[in-house]
This record gives structure tokens, sequence and C-alpha cells, in this order.
């Protein structure tokens, strides 16, 4: 019996071995390293550079080709007109600017610890790698220095919210390609919330539907960012302060050279993109005055989360009778008050406005004179019209809100907003001191008086691509009182009529049908004779 | 008497090693999280009185339903709605169904259980259902 039972599991065992020698050993198939299998990463790690560091063993060039993008200065030169940009520079009328509230802000940096200006910018080990490349979806970092937990710490400090500590260890072992995910941790989130910023760019992009975008759809198309964004030596391509207005070349083919933007419709789909329906040689024919964005985007913040329209700061700082912070919240549960930011109008499914725009950009700085009396300030002046040959016509996210200005020296304001110290706005509630500190901070003139001010800030869409069958009627344009009401310089046929041209096409269409008539009814009375 | 333990000793650990091989599939949540939205919630949402959010339950809630592995109240499994034939009968409507239609059972329920995990009341990133 035993010596059965022997053989029974002994011809088991064999079994067994030789299943696993016909077997395929597992292997995974989207990557050529598993990166669990690296000593280097085999460790506990303590803090973020030193994952970096054991990034940088293998990955020799990458810090320092991150150490050459905006993502990590935060600052870009416009080539068209040497203004200075970036997150660094510019100022914005969501949560104004970055300067002071840089704790808060530069958690979405791509690196550790910039806080102030003694950051050391030419370190390796402060570039994030973790930041982009995590495929676990668990990373997270702190505000005040943009460092990940490793123990369980109350953030922010003072505000009895307790940030969990993350595996540094179990996240580096499972780093991958960038995703939806990891480019929307910080995109997704701009101005302060999820879809507060872009319109076109929120949560629901993290797995959206066809209806949502056709492009990144989790069931089809499944785009990531960088399918679009490419990123040569770290750099990604497609920034929207050097945006390209028309794109007049043709689709990229594999192994030719195409120094123009890869992230534009037509860098895939071409200049004639129609090819099917009911006159593809009609739609074609719009392509040299509409950007595809006009059409194929019927409305932004499609996908459940709203987008912040107006903000207005001047309302800011309000306290209940307490004397606390308070917020107010609308029939649907968003914020619509809050004393540390004013007043809010949220919206979704909103119908974008339309505007020429031929990628050239101008920003009221720091510094530039602005006036009250001048109606609303630009933040961004769109360049475009429609007959310079580089425009197009855009659908556009349009911010618009009220801000503080400086009524002596004319200028937009920098204001410290986020802190615990004395002089920030959000602890305090007091605008002339949150704004010397911030002025003081970007070594700027402040006269001590803070008056406000209406502004705007323009937004291309380029997100959230509905299915064709979503895409804009003919009539929704051609008519009176249609989407292109407001643009100027071009005939739109159905929108625009010249009276005069009116009449005598009616006077000629009128005598023919008499004369046909007449004509008709003499042949009648001539052949009863 | 020692040669059976021996055997024994062998053959437990290739038992154990085959049954590591076997469960070294590295689960990928972000399948699991698409599969989850277009055809649990999609069906819930539509047919079983509303979706149910994997927030609202913890780790080991969702740990101890999918062990049991009994769906409606015991009426049927969770791991048939994760089964290539169910895949197979609604793919035609079903775009998830149709992507996933070729996944073998055993690494979509992980995918879907690894989703469930990380999304739960207590998890990693707390998910709603859309």
């Amino acid at each position: 019996m035993k010596i059965s039972h022997l053989g029974l599991l002994a011809s088991l065992l064999f079994a067994g071995i030789v299943q696993a020698a016909d077997a395929p050993a597992p292997t995974k198939l989207n990557t050529t390293a598993d990166h669990s299998k690296f000593k280097e990463l085999q460790r506990e790690f303590t803090s973020g550079p030193e994952v970096t560091k054991a990034c940088l063993t293998c990955h020799t060039e990458a810090a320092l080709q991150i150490h050459r993008t905006k993502h990590w200065t935060w600052e870009l030169v416009n080539p068209l007109n040497q203004q200075r940009l970036g997150k660094k520079n510019v100022i914005n009328n969501y949560c104004l600017s970055s300067g002071t509230n840089l704790g808060a802000c530069a958690t979405c940096h791509v690196g550790y610890g910039w806080t102030d200006a003694s950051f050391d910018f030419k370190s390796q080990e402060n570039v994030d790698c973790l930041v982009c490349h995590d495929t676990s979806g668990n990373y997270k970092k702190l505000q005040g220095g943009g460092q990940p937990p490793v123990k369980d710490t109350e953030n922010p400090p003072g505000s009895g919210k307790i940030v969990k500590a993350i595996d540094l260890a179990a996240i580096a072992q499972k780093v991958g390609k960038t995703s939806r995910d990891t480019c929307g941790a910080c995109h997704f989130f701009g101005g302060g919330g999820d879809g507060v910023k872009h319109g076109d760019m929120d949560s629901s992009l993290a797995s959206p539907e066809k209806s949502v975008d056709v492009h990144m759809d989790a069931t089809g198309l499944d785009f990531t960012c960088s399918t679009c964004h490419k990123a040569p030596a770290h750099d990604v391509v497609g920034s929207r302060y050097t945006p390209t207005g028309k794109d007049a070349g043709d689709a990229h083919i594999r192994g030719k050279v195409n120094k123009s933007n890869p992230a534009t419709c037509q860098s895939c789909h071409g200049q004639t993109p129609h090819k099917a329906g009911a006159q593809p040689a009609k739609l074609n024919q719009h392509s040299d005055k509409v950007a595809c964005q006009t059409c194929h985007i019927p409305q932004f913040a499609r996908g459940g989360v709203p987008t912040k329209m107006n903000w207005d700061w001047s309302a800011a700082g309000k306290l209940s009778p307490e004397g606390k912070p308070m917020l107010k919240k609308d029939a649907h549960g968003h914020v619509i008050y809050d004393s540390k930011k004013g007043d809010f109008v949220v919206a979704e499914n909103v119908t974008p406005e339309y505007a020429w725009f031929n990628g050239e950009v101008t920003y009221t700085l720091l510094g530039d004179k602005v006036d009250k009396a001048d109606g609303i300030t630009q933040i961004n002046a769109l360049g475009g019209n429609a007959s310079d040959g580089r425009s197009l016509i855009w659908p556009m996210k349009v911010m618009r809100g009220s801000q503080p200005f400086d009524p002596v020296n004319k200028t937009l304001l920098k204001a410290h907003l986020a802190g615990n110290d004395d002089t920030a706005f959000w602890k305090n509630f007091n605008w002339e001191k949150a704004i010397e500190t911030g002025m003081k901070d970007a070594n700027a003139p402040f006269s001590g008086k803070v008056d406000f001010l209406k502004t705007e800030m323009y937004w291309p869409i380029t997100h959230m691509v509905a299915p064709k069958e979503k895409a804009v009627g003919c009539n929704e344009c051609h008519a009176t009182g249609g989407r292109l009401d407001k643009i100027q310089g071009v005939y739109i046929p159905g929108r625009d009529a010249n009276q005069l041209v009116n009449l005598i096409g009616w006077l000629a269409a009128g005598g023919t049908l008499a004369g046909v008539m007449l004509h008709a009814l003499v042949r009648i009375v001539r052949r009863k004779n | 008497m020692k040669v059976h333990r021996l055997v024994s000793t062998l053959i437990a650990c290739g038992l154990l090693c085959a049954s590591t091989l076997a469960s070294a599939y590295d689960a990928d949540w972000k399948r699991g999280r698409i599969y989850y939205r277009s055809v649990c919630t999609a069906c819930h949402a539509a047919q079983a009185g509303g979706s149910i959010a994997p927030s609202t339950m913890t780790k080991a809630e969702w740990g101890a339903y999918l062990q049991k592995d009994k769906h409606a109240k015991g009426k049927d499994s969770v791991k048939q709605y994760v089964s290539k034939s169910y895949r197979a009968s609604i793919r035609s409507q079903n775009k998830a169904a149709d992507k996933f239609a070729d996944l073998p059972d055993e690494e979509l329920f992980e995918d879907l259980k690894a989703f469930l995990i990380k999304g739960a009341k207590d998890g990693d990133a707390p998910a709603s259902c859309s």
C-alpha cells in the first residue's frame, strides 16, 4: 500500500516536472525589465531621493534630461515674444501664482523639496522618478516639499488629516511607463481640485468611456497622454504656453523626421481627415478655417466632473458670525463659496466659446500695467484673426474672475495664500499682509493698496473629443445666433446675409418662376386655339 | 519510513513551487477598474438596483466577499461573471467584455480583486463606481 502510494506521488511529481518543463516560463510581456528583480530596489527606502539614487544607477542620464525640461524648471521663454513664462512666473485667475505658495504648489513639481529659493536645481537625486513612473497607483506626495510619506503623517501640518505611509520599495519595484493616472495626478487637479482649471481634463479621463473621449476610451483605443504628447529625452511635447494654432503639415510617418508638434490632430489625421459620410469633401474644406476641436468637442467637462468658470477673489475673507471660515455648496454638493477663496461658478457640459487663434499667446505678467478703467484684463491675450493665414477658429474655455491688483502701481499682485505663518491669507484673511509677503518674495513693488479687477483667461479646448456621431451639427454654426455668431472676418452661409444680395436673389428666382409659368400658360392657351 | 518522508517532502516542495508559479500573476488593477466599471457597474446600474462603489466596503469585507464567491446573496457566483463564457455572452454589447474576451478567468478575477482592494473604504485609493 505504501509502495503504491509512493509511486502515485512520484508519478504526480514527475508529471508536474514534465508539465513545468513544457510550459513557458511566466514572462511579463509589457516590459523588458522586471524592476522587482533589481537588487538596487530590494531594500527599504526612507526617502524619495534614495529611490532616485537607485534609479540613476541604471538610468544614468534620466535626471539630467529632466533638468532641461519645464516640468523641472517651471520656466520657459516663449520664442515668439521672449516672455518668460512657466508656473514660476505666470499669474492666473485661479490660485493667482506660485511664489511663496510653493509649499502647496510644488507638490506637483517633478522633484523633492522645492519650498523656497534654496532648492538645489542641479541635484539629480532631487528628481522624482516615481511621480511619473508609478504603476501601482499608490504613490503620494506631501504638501510642504513634495516628499513621499514614509510614515503616517499629518498633512498639511495642523490640519488633522493623516496621510498614510506608502511602501517606496514596493512602488519602485513596479515602475513602468507613464499613464493617464500618473500625468493626471497633477494635470487633472490643476487650480486646486479635480477639473478646476482646464475644463477638458479631469479625473474622468483616468479610465474614460468612449463618450467622454474617443482616443482615451479605456475599452477602445486607450491612448495614454504620451501617445500624443511624445517625450523625447523626457521633454514632453505640446505645451499650452507655446501651442500650435494651425498645423498645416501632413500626418507624421514612422521613420520620417517630423519637427512639428506631434500632439495636433493633423499629426495623425492629416489635412483631409474625412474619408466617408455624407459630404467628406465639404467637411474637409472646413479644415483651413476651423480647428478639428471646434466640431469634435461639442462640450467640455463632460465626464461628470464640473470645472470652475468664474472665481471672484474679492468675496474671499467673509467669516461666520462665530468668526470661522465658511463653505457653501450648491444643490449638487459643489463648493460655490469658500472664505479662503471667494465665490465660484462651476459648470458641467459647457458649450465652448470660439475665437480665432494662431498659437500666439501674450501674458499679462507681474509688472505689466493694468487699469480697472480698461475693463476686463486679459491674463493671456490670444493672437489670431481671419486674415493672417495662420489662424483657425478654436473652442475655448474662458475663465473669468476678479483678482487683486495694485491701484497705485497698476499691476497684478502675487499673494501669499498657503502657510502656517501670520501673513498667509488662508490663515489670517488679511489681503494687505498676504500681498506684502508675496510681492516682497517676488522682489516687486507694492503700494500697500489692494483693489480688485476683472480678468479673463483663455484655455484652448483639445481633450474630450466626442464620438463622430456627437460632433457639432452644421446648423449649430450655419445659423443666426449659432455657436459662431461672434466670429468675425469670415462669411458663414446661413449666418451671414446681405439684404441687397438677398433681394436680388429672390427677385431673380421669383422672376424665373413667373417667366416659366407665363410661358407655360401661353403654350396651353395657344394649343387650345 | 525515511524514504516515504523524503519523497513526501519532495512532492510537497514540488507542489508548493507549482502553486507559487501559478500564483505569481501580477494583478493589473487598472484592467480590474475597467472591468468593474464597464461590466459590473453597467449591469448593476441597469438591472440590479444601482451601482456599488468599491469604497462602500473595507478591504476585509471585499476579501471575504470574493473568497466566499457568492453573488446575489448566493444565487450564483462572482467568478461566473468574470468567466470567459460570460464575457462571450455579452461581448457583442459590452466593449470591456469584448476587449478582455480571451483573458484567463483567474487573471481577470485577480485584476478585479486588486482594484476592489485598492479602491476599498480603507484601501490605498478609495474609488467610486464611475
